[in-house]
């Protein structure tokens, strides 16, 4: 080896060096941004989406910071990608639709592959930003019933920087860590209650209020082991969306604007996870059968038996003691401290989601290409039968999805690379199945539940 | 320094860092180069700077650059006089930055003329922090708290030719805003939760314009003059607590809100002048203050059709501010593109806070009546010294390493906590002063 060639040979080697140990930290520096369930259930990207999910093995665009962040390190130039997409559920029990709320927000996001001592070196950034809100918590009372994997575990940004490298020709490593923000309030309330008019009630408070950083990583690694096959190999971390209230109410009590009668101590902790994400591993193979025609077959093992129903835990105490054989205004008695509610544990189990896909350059021409493309997901349910006290409905999904696709040529001197439209719809499909009680007094009783998801989107991608 | 070295040098000082910012950005600045220069950048930024100093300038970027950093404050903030603590306890800021430039690679007659870029922030100990306390407890809530804020800014700057650069950029907070009802279910309790983080945006606005005389021997302009508008961020934080099904008692819905973070709407205009390495940068900002709403709200709620004897909160007088900035850096050129950069600056950050502060209303329980109590959200005029460097290590490598360092002198102020108010006992005046240090340690790698 000359000694040219020792030099560069040393530089690619502290290159190695310094990203395998600040990659990490500069991951987490530049961090993602939020989670991923509206992902899971309605893809990320009108290609990917269309193809079942199953592209574990076979992405390098925005959609590769979920999917898979060690493609990033496969794409071929920069790229700017923007769509949006729409979920809508037709999900019903005894006939009556439950009104689950649509799914729908901007898709999008930007690769920018460089080098560094020619190790190929990529940044993605990939972004699901729903119509409405970034976040939300909702915790409902345990034996209401409620499409527990849908009702509200969807409504959620996401937003994802991921890096990746190829130290070798046939092998890509990337990732990143996720964060989102969970709430941790302490509120006080004084002052003057009055129990006549309480909206005369002279009352201040303070607060003092955190959104922390709840963090989770994702990493994966894709292995091209021949030039038409390739593995990969996906870590997703768990994520729980916390949020944690403590209310302090230290006030007189009175009829009227002031003297107190007795002074309320009331205090309420609230502590609700919510928007579940179990950790999850993806096994995924892509095999490109001819020049124009791939199939892809990931298989995610979803560690479901860890989840958090969203159930408030409200813990409360009580106190406003009054002189013996004295009573409030209106002959209201002392108040008494509730017992809290039990809450009891959720019957769930991990499971096993294969996810298939195809794609068919079906045309090929010397200014643009046309794709075909398909797809299915098997979603078993992991929530055990709800006989009992609780209301967690679920049921199997069967996700079916087609998609097209077009990508123009060299468009212009302006656009040297090239432009792709996607259109994707998935429908899936939930069996209507009927849970029994085995409590014929139970106060919801049996009942039927079952419907479909119907989900549409486009994406436009720039490539440079 | 070998670039393991380096590597292991951010990890440590990622470690120990200890205090950071909140609008930071608008307190301290962002990036490696603008809080080393007194804040300007406005006319003089290139890099990820721009996307918060003046987003049209993105369009200077042509390399892919990566920025990867952390930057802190500590805070030496004392409030003296009758009933004050001396020293404010405040707790240190310190965070993470993330910078990214990427020029977007078009060709034909787009080429090399425009650019995105990032400028993020996070602080480690919370994305965001709202503390709205008690009036009478004292605060500076516009510098200590301000200082635990997520920072997320985008933009993107295009080079129209003739000397003219736009840029639109967009920055982005969340808020919280939802409810909590209280239920009693046969001696049981539980709660129904609600709550949503909702996005706030506020957009950017830059233009630069390079001025066509006094040209360097490669033809570009010696002066630049440069402008960005920001509109007003901000983030609230509002939980409605209905414990009225709680007991027999008749127990009002509790409003718990308040402004957990603001930032005005500001403009900046700015000249600079490059020569002979040397790259000066002068400018002032407006900040409109006066739309500041102050960080109480009410705890009840008056029905719109009801008459309400509920208190309300002070309410402060807040004045728009004027900050003049100077900067300035000077670049050693060594043999294979090795580059030093050194940077100094200044900037004068005049208070929005009135010296005359309200008096509050609460509720006495010891006298079972209403009283006056003092308004301690206290704030002073700044003198900010800033110093900072930079290697760029040219062929040795594709790496940058920049640091700043900030010193903020607090102006001795003496304020009126309770006028028109009959406070007892009468808190008299409060002097306040301290001092703020805030610095940053960023590495950059191009790819």
């Amino acid at each position: 080896m000359s000694l040219t060639g020792r030099r560069e040979g040393g530089k690619r080697r502290a290159w190695i060096l310094f990203v395998s140990s600040c990659l990490p930290v500069s991951i987490l520096l530049s961090s993602e941004d939020a989670r991923a369930n509206p992902l899971d259930a309605f893809g990320f990207g009108s290609r990917e989406t269309a193809m079942g999910g199953a592209v574990a093995a076979d992405v390098s665009d925005f959609s590769a910071g979920y999917y898979n962040p060690a493609g990033l390190a496969k794409a071929r130039g920069f790229e700017l990608s923007i769509g949006y997409f729409r979920a809508d559920h037709s999900l019903s029990m005894n006939g009556m639709n439950s009104g689950v709320d649509p799914v729908k927000g901007i898709v999008g996001g930007a690769v920018v592959p460089g080098k560094i001592y020619g190790l190929p070196f990529a940044v993605g950034v990939g972004l699901n930003l729903p119509d409405d809100r970034l976040t939300r918590v909702r915790a409902l009372a345990q034996d209401q019933p409620r499409w527990e994997l849908y009702d509200n575990r969807n409504q959620r940004l996401w937003f994802g920087v991921n890096a990746a490298i190829s130290p070798f020709p046939w092998l890509q490593i990337g990732g990143g860590v996720t964060f989102m923000a969970a709430t941790l309030a302490t509120l006080d309330i004084s002052g003057h209650i009055d129990l006549i008019e309480p909206t005369d009630s002279s009352l201040r408070h303070q607060v003092q209020a955190d959104l922390k950083s709840v963090t989770y990583p994702d990493f994966g690694a894709r292995v091209e082991v021949t030039k038409s096959f390739a593995l990969a190999l996906v870590y997703r971390g768990q994520f729980g969306l916390d949020l944690n209230v403590a209310a302090n109410v230290k006030a007189g009590v009175g009829a009227g604007a002031a003297g107190d009668l007795t002074t309320l101590a009331l205090a309420l902790h609230d502590d609700t996870i919510d928007s579940f994400l179990p950790q999850q591993v993806v096994l995924g193979g892509s095999w490109k059968l001819t020049d124009d025609l791939r199939t892809n077959l990931d298989v995610t093992w979803v560690n479901w038996g860890a989840y958090v129903p969203p159930v408030s835990k409200l813990e409360t105490q009580l106190s406003a003691p009054l002189p013996p054989g004295t009573t409030l205004p209106g002959g209201v008695m002392a108040p008494t401290t509730p017992a809290p509610t039990v809450i009891l544990p959720i019957s769930i189990h991990d499971t096993f989601v294969p996810h298939v896909g195809v794609e068919w350059r079906a045309l090929t021409r010397p200014t643009w290409e046309g794709f075909v493309r398909g797809g299915y997901e098997y979603d078993r349910s992991p929530i055990g039968a709800q006989t009992g006290a609780t209301n967690y409905v679920d049921r199997d999904r069967h996700a079916f999805s087609a998609g097209l696709g077009v990508r123009l040529l060299a468009p212009g001197k302006v656009l040297p690379g090239d432009v792709r439209f996607d259109v994707h719809g998935q429908l899936s499909v939930l069996p209507t199945e009927t849970t029994t009680k085995t409590d014929p007094s139970d106060l919801v009783g049996d009942y039927t539940a079952g419907g479909h998801i119907w989900n549409v989107g486009l994406m436009a991608t720039v490539g440079f | 320094m070998r670039i393991p070295g380096l590597c292991v040098a951010v990890a440590i000082a990622l470690a120990w860092a200890s205090s950071a910012d909140a609008s930071p950005e608008d307190l301290f600045g962002w990036g490696p180069r603008s809080p080393a220069m007194g804040g300007t950048g406005a006319a003089a930024s290139y890099g990820a700077d721009a996307a918060y100093t003046n987003p049209a300038l993105l369009s200077l970027v042509h390399h892919n650059v990566l920025t990867l950093g952390f930057s802190g404050a500590t805070f030496d903030l004392h409030a003296d006089g009758a009933g004050l603590p001396g020293r404010v306890s405040v707790i240190p800021a310190k965070g993470y930055v993330v910078g990214a430039e990427v020029p977007i690679p078009f060709g034909g007659i787009l080429r090399d003329r425009i650019a995105v870029g990032m400028a993020f922030y996070t602080p480690t100990d919370a994305l965001l922090r709202g503390n709205i306390l008690y009036p009478e407890t004292p605060e500076y809530a516009l510098l200590a708290d301000r200082a635990q804020s997520l920072a997320v800014r985008i933009g993107a700057g295009v080079d129209v030719g003739y000397g003219i650069r736009v840029g639109v950029g967009v920055a982005t907070l969340a808020e919280l805003v939802g409810g909590i009802d209280v239920i009693n279910t046969a001696g049981t309790v539980g709660a129904h939760v609600d709550d949503q983080l909702v996005a706030k945006y506020a957009p950017t606005v830059g233009l630069a314009y390079d001025l066509p005389f006094d040209r360097a021997p490669d033809g570009s302009s010696r002066w630049r003059i440069g402008a960005t508008w920001r509109g007003k961020l901000d983030a609230t934080f509002g939980v409605n607590i209905d414990a009225s099904k709680l007991s027999t008692l008749n127990l009002p819905v509790f409003n718990i809100a308040g402004v957990a973070q603001y930032d005005p709407e500001e403009l900046s205009v700015e000249v600079a002048h490059v020569r002979d390495g040397w790259t000066l940068a002068a400018g002032i900002t407006w900040k409109h203050w006066s739309a500041y709403p102050g960080v109480f709200e009410p705890t009840i709620i008056c029905p719109a059709d009801q008459d309400c004897n509920a208190l309300t909160p002070p309410v402060v007088a807040y004045s728009d501010t004027i900050v003049p900035r100077v900067g300035a850096e000077k670049l050693f050129a060594l043999p294979r593109h090795v580059a030093l950069r050194a940077r100094a600056g200044f900037f004068l950050e005049p208070t929005p806070v009135p010296g005359t502060l309200p008096s509050s209303q609460a509720y006495d329980q010891t006298t079972q009546a209403l009283v006056d109590v003092p308004t301690r959200f206290f704030d002073t005029t700044r003198y900010v010294f800033s110093l900072g460097g930079g290697v760029d290590l040219g062929d040795y490598g594709p790496f940058t390493v920049d640091f700043w360092g900030q010193y903020h002198l607090l102006a001795s102020t003496t304020v009126s906590t309770c006028a028109g108010g009959s406070c007892s006992p009468d808190p008299g005046p409060a002097k306040l002063s301290g001092n703020v240090l805030a610095y940053g340690l960023l590495a950059g790698v191009r790819f």
